[in-house]
């Protein structure tokens, strides 16, 4: 059965895709952050401890997180395709891509020393949503 | 000139008749006696590891209790461990804590080792010969390349010229410096491979990088060094990183533009917090820093603005508009992190406004 994508549903699939390629999170090494994904006005907490992706839930106090990553729904989808039809984001669609111009995707903050944390941890977030490429998606 | 020790110990009849006794059989075995701080040093969370601050739990042997100036030795001993008379001085001249000083580099040490990746094997190098660029466009990313090899070189430098002065009570600073090394010879090496590979060739050296990374290395103190290494340089490495990411057309130079972006954050991260306490602990210093990071800003402005950088940016992004913009956010960045360092405002009297407007106008 197909997942609906933005969902809560979606987020802990990855979380368990996750935990299911364990040995190589673990080899992208330590990943010690918790922050959020804005998919239109839908807030999500994703938490990093270790290795592992502690917790995913909904969120409404983006004060708590190191950094929010912020598009519209039309945006995530596009990501998400690129992801899905290629095995992983392409050149492209990364979250880097997507951040580095400053309209595309957004990086919210408040301290730059968590703002630093995503590029810190970038290839570790960026296998996460990778993960999507494993899910039967329903992006439309 | 060599160091000879006070003692000539082959003729030393003390020693020898020491050594015939315990070769006969009579141990005192002192040593095993005298314990006098066990601690029980487990890991907190398993799968973490034993971590540095694991076993720096126990105020003896942690640094909570080290005082701001070590003034009981100067010797090669482990922080914690029993000092017998007589020890030799090692010469240590970094010996005040707030000089070198960050809570979070133990961590960043573990982090470091944590997240390596090796150049030979991990970057997929075979994707550059799916996806071939344009002359112009390869010859602009090798010129870049050219320019990061030169601050991974001068990256490892900057550390080595310090750590061997520091005192051993700050090991976990000594730890992560050697890890800087690590760090920063990977890159060299990294990105000396990528400018190399295939049909390849090494680009054109910047006199203007040249003066920025000697502004660098020259710096008159640890904390200056500190600063113009950790929180300038660093800055705008990790924004080359996440712009060669943005870049890049492959998966080769994806890998790279991460992983340079990943560990420059790690000097960033440093930098912040040991500025912090740094001016926390010296207020006085502060002025004294700004100063300082005023002419590594200059020494920036020049590279920033030197034909061997800005050109392949520019012919790699498409026009001068994009770069101005990358480098306007590379350089609010840079201040956003000073002023989490507790330097103030530094965009009102950085050289590097002037520049940037004058790039926009």
């Amino acid at each position: 059965m197909s997942i609906r994508f933005p969902s809560l549903e979606f987020f802990k699939a990855l979380q368990q895709r996750a935990k299911d390629d364990a040995d190589a999170f673990e080899k992208l090494g330590v990943c010690d952050t918790t922050f959020g994904v804005r998919v239109g006005s839908d807030l999500y907490r994703i938490a990093f401890e270790i290795y592992e992706c502690t917790e995913v839930d909904e969120a409404s106090d983006p004060a708590s997180l190191d950094f929010v990553l912020t598009a519209p729904v039309a945006l995530w989808k596009e990501m998400f395709e690129s992801v899905i039809a290629n095995g992983g984001a392409d050149a492209a669609h990364t979250i880097n891509s997507l951040t580095h111009v400053g309209d595309v995707m957004k990086v919210e903050y408040e301290d730059p020393e968590g703002h630093d944390r995503l590029y810190r941890f970038m290839a570790t977030i960026q296998r996460f949503l990778d993960e999507a490429q494993h899910l039967d998606v329903e992006l439309n | 000139m060599a160091y000879i020790g006070p003692k000539d110990f082959s003729q030393d009849t003390n020693l020898i008749a020491e050594v015939m006794r315990v070769m006969s059989g009579d141990l005192n075995l002192e040593w095993m006696k005298d314990h006098p701080h066990p601690m029980a040093a487990r890991p907190k969370q398993p799968k973490r590891g034993l971590t540095l601050d694991d076993i720096n739990d126990d105020p003896h042997y942690g640094p909570s209790a080290l005082p701001e100036i070590i003034r009981r030795h100067f010797s090669m001993t482990p922080r914690g461990g029993i000092l017998p008379e007589g020890l030799p001085s090692l010469g240590y001249r970094v010996n005040r804590k707030s000089d070198l000083w960050a809570d979070s580099a133990a961590a960043l040490f573990e982090e470091s080792k944590s997240r390596r990746w090796a150049p030979a094997r991990n970057v997929p190098w075979d994707a550059l010969d799916e996806a071939p660029l344009s002359p112009e466009q390869d010859r602009a990313i090798r010129q870049l390349c050219t320019g990061l090899t030169s601050i991974g070189l001068v990256s490892t430098d900057v550390p080595s010229r310090w750590v061997w002065l520091m005192n051993q009570d700050f090991h976990e600073i000594k730890y992560w410096m050697c890890a800087q090394m690590f760090d920063a010879t990977r890159l060299a090496e990294a990105f000396r491979k990528r400018a190399l590979y295939g049909q390849g060739a090494l680009g054109c050296d910047s006199r203007e990088l040249g003066e920025l990374l000697k502004i660098v290395m020259e710096s008159e103190t640890y904390p200056l060094a500190s600063a113009a290494l950790n929180l300038t340089l660093f800055s705008f490495v990790q924004s080359l990183g996440r712009r060669f990411e943005f870049l890049s057309s492959n998966a080769a130079d994806t890998y790279l533009g991460t992983r340079l972006a990943q560990d420059a954050s790690r000097f960033t991260a440093y930098g912040v917090d040991h500025i912090r306490q740094f001016v926390s602990a010296q207020p006085a210093q502060l002025e004294v820093v700004n100063e300082h990071l005023d002419l590594v800003d200059n020494g920036l402005v020049g590279y920033l603005g030197s034909r061997e950088l800005i050109e392949p940016l520019i012919v790699l992004s498409g026009g001068v508009e994009p770069v101005a913009a990358f480098y306007r956010k590379a350089a609010e960045e840079y201040f956003e992190r000073c002023a989490a360092a507790g330097l103030g405002a530094r965009e009102t009297r950085s050289p590097l406004q002037g520049f940037l407007k004058m790039l926009e106008s």
